[in-house]
């Protein structure tokens, strides 16, 4: 059988990805939307923030109120991963224009970077492959986003049926999927449980930063297992 | 004051988007670093999540959200369906508000 074209291969190997990325960005727009939102601002969140965890995030501290300058400062948090992740695809980038390669950074996420990586660790090196699945997941995280705030209102009182909820519930199963190892989990409670532990005192507007901050510092108190494969 | 939270999120993560894209980064990050990245994500899931079952309205949960975000985590570390657990979530939460107001 002959061999997939890379774009066809980014869709029929990335499709259960996109499904589910869809799905999300459809709860992110009912929730953005109940949480009070203008539609054109829920619009722009997708179209150039663009970061499916960090617009959850937003939501939930506009919400609270917190000032833009700390939002802005947890996104930055929360992205610092996609310098690792962009760190290791620049390779495969080496003979393309710079301006050809910050376009392609704008469409960087963690989906695109798992399944492109899987791609050229294969010894394919098309990249027409990152460029189909990453600008996929672009217009499908935009179209579910803009479905989901013509359905928000229509989903009724939001705390009644638990629709507030939603985005607590992703953050835990997002969480929960990416344990690996007993420090993932002690990292997790620890921010937790720190970030309640500051609202609690009244000191919410920080607690996020601060203990998202601060919890992954435990890591390090962990033996290093990388290191430890490496050696044997 | 939304505006410049959308315009100010966007541009730091475009930034870090860029920034490794442009110029490569020292292929050598310092393990303790990449350790400390690699945290950092669910770290943050985790503080927002917290006081979001601990406090949902700002006073203490009477339980349902606690609750509900049990039944979340043994769904999800069972079924590894980020879905599944979040309509168990939700649906669980809203029958327990039902019984326990808050």
């Amino acid at each position: 059988m002959r061999a997939l074209s890379p774009q066809r291969a980014a869709l029929a190997e990335g499709w259960p990805v996109l499904v589910t990325v869809t799905v999300v960005g459809l709860t992110f727009g009912i929730v953005a939307r109940q949480s009070g939102l203008a539609p054109v601002e829920i619009v722009a969140m997708s179209l150039f923030v663009f970061a499916g965890a960090s617009q959850f995030v937003m939501v939930q501290l506009l919400k609270d109120g917190v000032a833009w300058p700390l939002i802005a400062a947890t996104v930055l948090l929360i992205n610092l991963r996609h310098l690792l992740m962009a760190a290791a695809l620049r390779p495969y980038f080496g003979r393309v224009s710079t301006v050809r390669r910050l376009v392609a950074a704008f469409f960087l996420t963690d989906e695109a970077f798992a399944m492109s990586i899987g791609w050229f660790r294969r010894g394919r090196t098309e990249l027409a492959y990152y460029v189909t699945f990453a600008v996929t997941l672009f217009l499908l995280w935009n179209a579910a986003t803009g479905i989901g705030i013509v359905l928000g209102p229509t989903i009724g009182e939001p705390r009644r049926l638990g629709v507030d909820f939603a985005i607590t519930a992703t953050f835990t199963a997002i969480v929960v999927l990416g344990v690996r190892r007993r420090s993932d989990v002690a990292v997790a409670l620890a921010a937790a449980l720190m970030a309640s532990a500051l609202a609690y005192v009244g000191a919410s507007v920080i607690a996020v930063v601060a203990a998202g901050a601060l919890a992954p510092l435990l890591v390090l108190l962990f033996p290093d297992l990388r290191d430890k494969a490496e050696v044997a | 004051m939304t505006w410049l939270a959308i315009a100010s999120s966007a541009i730091v993560t475009y930034l870090v988007r860029a920034l490794a894209f442009k110029t490569a980064l020292p292929s050598a990050l310092p393990r303790r670093a990449v350790r400390y990245l690699d945290a950092l994500p669910a770290a943050i899931l985790a503080a927002l999540v917290g006081p979001a079952v601990l406090m949902p309205t700002g006073t203490l949960t009477r339980g349902s959200e606690l609750i509900a975000a049990v039944v979340v985590i043994a769904v999800v570390a069972r079924s590894r369906n980020l879905l599944a657990g979040v309509l168990a979530g939700v649906a669980v939460v809203a029958l327990l508000r039902l019984v326990l107001p808050a």
